[in-house]
């Protein structure tokens, strides 16, 4: 009937498991998927991968008014878009963020279209 | 006698889980029960047929969190015999090491929430104590605690280093450390064998014919556990069942726990034998045919049924959850018993009533 | 590609069922594909040792099928759900939800059959 005290006993006199959040946070793991971090809007070419690839319908690209726009209510932290991105200028941040109080969406505007000279110079860099 | 009829749940302190019961009661004793489900109906296999079948590999494994791992397994393996896929060796291997680690989490989840069913705080405190441990690994190798995210069609997401494989040792060995702690209170305890020993029996041949699954038919001594159809990795790793005779709600908390000792064993094999080399191959092409994909989840065998039409969308997507199998058993096993031992009868079967309705 | 399958009638099903239960198989579960149209193909599955054996019936829409319940209790809850996704008129089920396990009054009729989806709102 005391086959658990001593496990009890230890648990009172050792330091306790838990962390008194959010006084005290843990460091996000390396490869944590938290949120989908800002876009590199000057890098994106609005070619609309991660737009058809999102399982969420969360990001929307419309390639005319170069625009990005993201819901991130609607986002499941997959990390598809991040994959599958061919410029790599979305990338995943570390750390999740806190709760919303509004629908929010980020609705990014690229640069107007760069001469080809200049977006051949981009390029290379 | 008069009989009374009372309603169990579907909100209820001891279960998450919205499954109403409704009890007739011939005083303390339950003379029928007729379980009622549909409070959380998503519609998620009509979803399946509107998404591309990459893309599926998230829906599923939203069906349920606590085998996500699982259900995402059923389904790429199903799309990879469909399409001639053969992936590579150490994608199944890595398969395998997330997959038995989902297993460990889900066990310890269930054993924490059937301490605090019987009134055991100290218990259910130490079980998710453990748990954390487990989570934050697959934090670490995948990215997410819960649903990790890591199986696609044509082999894994994402490789794991030889860090962490050591770390993932170090941790299972703490756990199974812990594990030998807790099953002494669990399976040999006084007061917690009175509220487990002999509650809610089912016989081997009750269990056969209501087509229960999982832990709950190898507690009743049917030795069935898909685990040894060899798919991924598991047949190079020996597996061995962990079967009871029992019946009882002993004999379930008994398979669950020695079936975490049992991960254990797998993990580290797995991580013993894990061949070097590429983790996914490149998929092209659309699935086309019908096929039929089972896995062995912690709650018991996995059905997907999948039906293709050659173009990136399914035609038919579906989905049979262990919680779905085991439900007929209450109308076997609740008459007769008191009302007091409901909640952990209950709780024996580990529904997963999100899983059931998908 | 799907391995031991049986082509049936609806007529021959419960000899079949019969016939699988003497020879002590498990009852798995049934999948209901729409074809379009209003047909239904209905695929039983049983399992014995890890090995799937699986009957398949045509059906229409409406038609009525009769139920295995009395054969293997545990079919009950997969019938109900057939009855109510695709509108499949199983007859005789040892417990009948009467249409509302999984759906609402109020809900849409056979959601699981062929119905095209319009887009709500903006994508």
């Amino acid at each position: 009937m005391f086959d658990f005290l001593g496990s009890v006993l230890k648990n009172v006199i050792s330091k306790p498991a838990t962390r008194m959040y959010p006084y005290e946070t843990r460091e996000a793991m390396d490869k944590a998927r938290g949120a989908l971090g800002e876009i590199e809007i000057e890098k994106c070419i609005f070619c609309g991968i991660c737009a058809t690839k999102c399982p969420s319908i969360a990001i929307k690209v419309d390639k005319a008014e170069r625009s990005w726009e993201f819901n991130r209510l609607k986002c499941i932290v997959c990390n598809v878009c991040v994959e599958v991105c061919p410029v790599k200028c979305l990338h995943m941040d570390k750390a999740h963020l806190g709760p919303l109080l509004a629908v929010e969406k980020t609705k990014r505007n690229g640069p107007p279209k760069p001469a080809p000279a200049a977006k051949a110079a981009e390029s290379t860099n | 006698m008069i009989k009374t009829t009372i309603p169990f749940g579907p909100q209820h302190p001891v279960l998450p889980e919205p499954l109403h019961l409704k009890l007739v009661m011939e005083d303390e004793k339950i003379v029928e029960a007729i379980p009622a489900i549909g409070y959380v109906h998503r519609g998620l296999e009509k979803l399946a047929e509107v998404k591309d079948f990459h893309q599926n590999v998230f829906l599923v494994e939203r069906i349920c969190g606590i085998c996500s791992v699982q259900h995402a397994m059923a389904y790429v393996q199903g799309i990879e015999t469909m399409m001639n896929i053969e992936i590579p060796d150490r994608a199944k291997y890595l398969r395998v090491i997330w997959a038995e680690l989902h297993r460990i989490h889900s066990h310890l989840l269930w054993l924490g929430l059937f301490a605090d069913a019987f009134g055991f705080e100290a218990l259910f405190m130490q079980c998710w104590r453990d748990r954390e441990k487990v989570m934050d690994i697959m934090e670490a190798t995948s990215g997410a605690r819960v649903v990790v995210s890591v199986n696609v069609v044509g082999g894994t997401k994402r490789d794991i280093s030889s860090e962490h494989l050591a770390e993932i040792i170090r941790v299972v060995d703490q756990v199974k450390e812990d594990m030998k702690n807790m099953e002494n209170a669990f399976l040999n305890d006084y007061t917690v064998k009175h509220r487990t020993v002999g509650v809610g029996h089912l016989t081997k041949e009750q269990a056969y014919s209501l087509g229960a699954v999982g832990p709950m038919a190898r507690a009743s001594g049917v030795a069935q556990d898909l685990r040894t159809l060899g798919y991924a990795a598991y047949n190079d790793l020996c597996f061995d069942m962990v079967v009871e005779t029992a019946g009882d709600c002993w004999a379930r908390t008994a398979v669950r726990l020695k079936e975490v000792y049992e991960c254990v064993r797998l993990i580290k094999a797995a991580i013993d034998k894990l061949p070097k080399g590429d983790f996914a191959v490149p998929v092209k092409g659309n699935p086309t045919g019908e096929v039929i994909s089972r896995v062995e989840q912690p709650r018991g065998e996995v059905l997907y049924y999948i039906k293709g039409n050659g173009t990136k969308n399914l035609d038919r997507l579906r989905v049979r959850t262990p919680t779905f199998a085991n439900i007929p058993t209450l109308l076997v096993m609740l008459p007769g018993s008191q009302l007091a031992d409901v909640p952990v009868l209950l709780l024996t079967i580990d529904p997963c009533i999100s899983c059931t309705e998908r | 590609m799907i391995e031991n399958i049986a082509e049936i009638t609806k007529d021959q099903l419960l000899g079949e069922t019969q016939k699988m239960s003497g020879q002590n198989y498990r009852f798995v579960t049934t999948s209901c594909v729409d074809l379009g149209d209003g047909n239904l193909d209905v695929l039983y599955h049983f399992d014995k040792d890890a090995k799937l054996q699986n009957l398949r019936i045509k059906a229409k829409r409406g038609e009525e099928v009769p139920s295995i319940s009395k054969i293997y209790l545990c079919a009950v809850l997969v019938e109900n759900e057939m009855k109510e996704l695709f509108g499949l008129n199983v007859t005789g089920m040892a417990i009948d939800y009467g249409g509302h396990m999984l759906l609402t009054p109020e809900a849409l009729k056979n959601p699981q059959s062929k119905i095209t989806i319009e887009q709500r709102g903006e994508k």
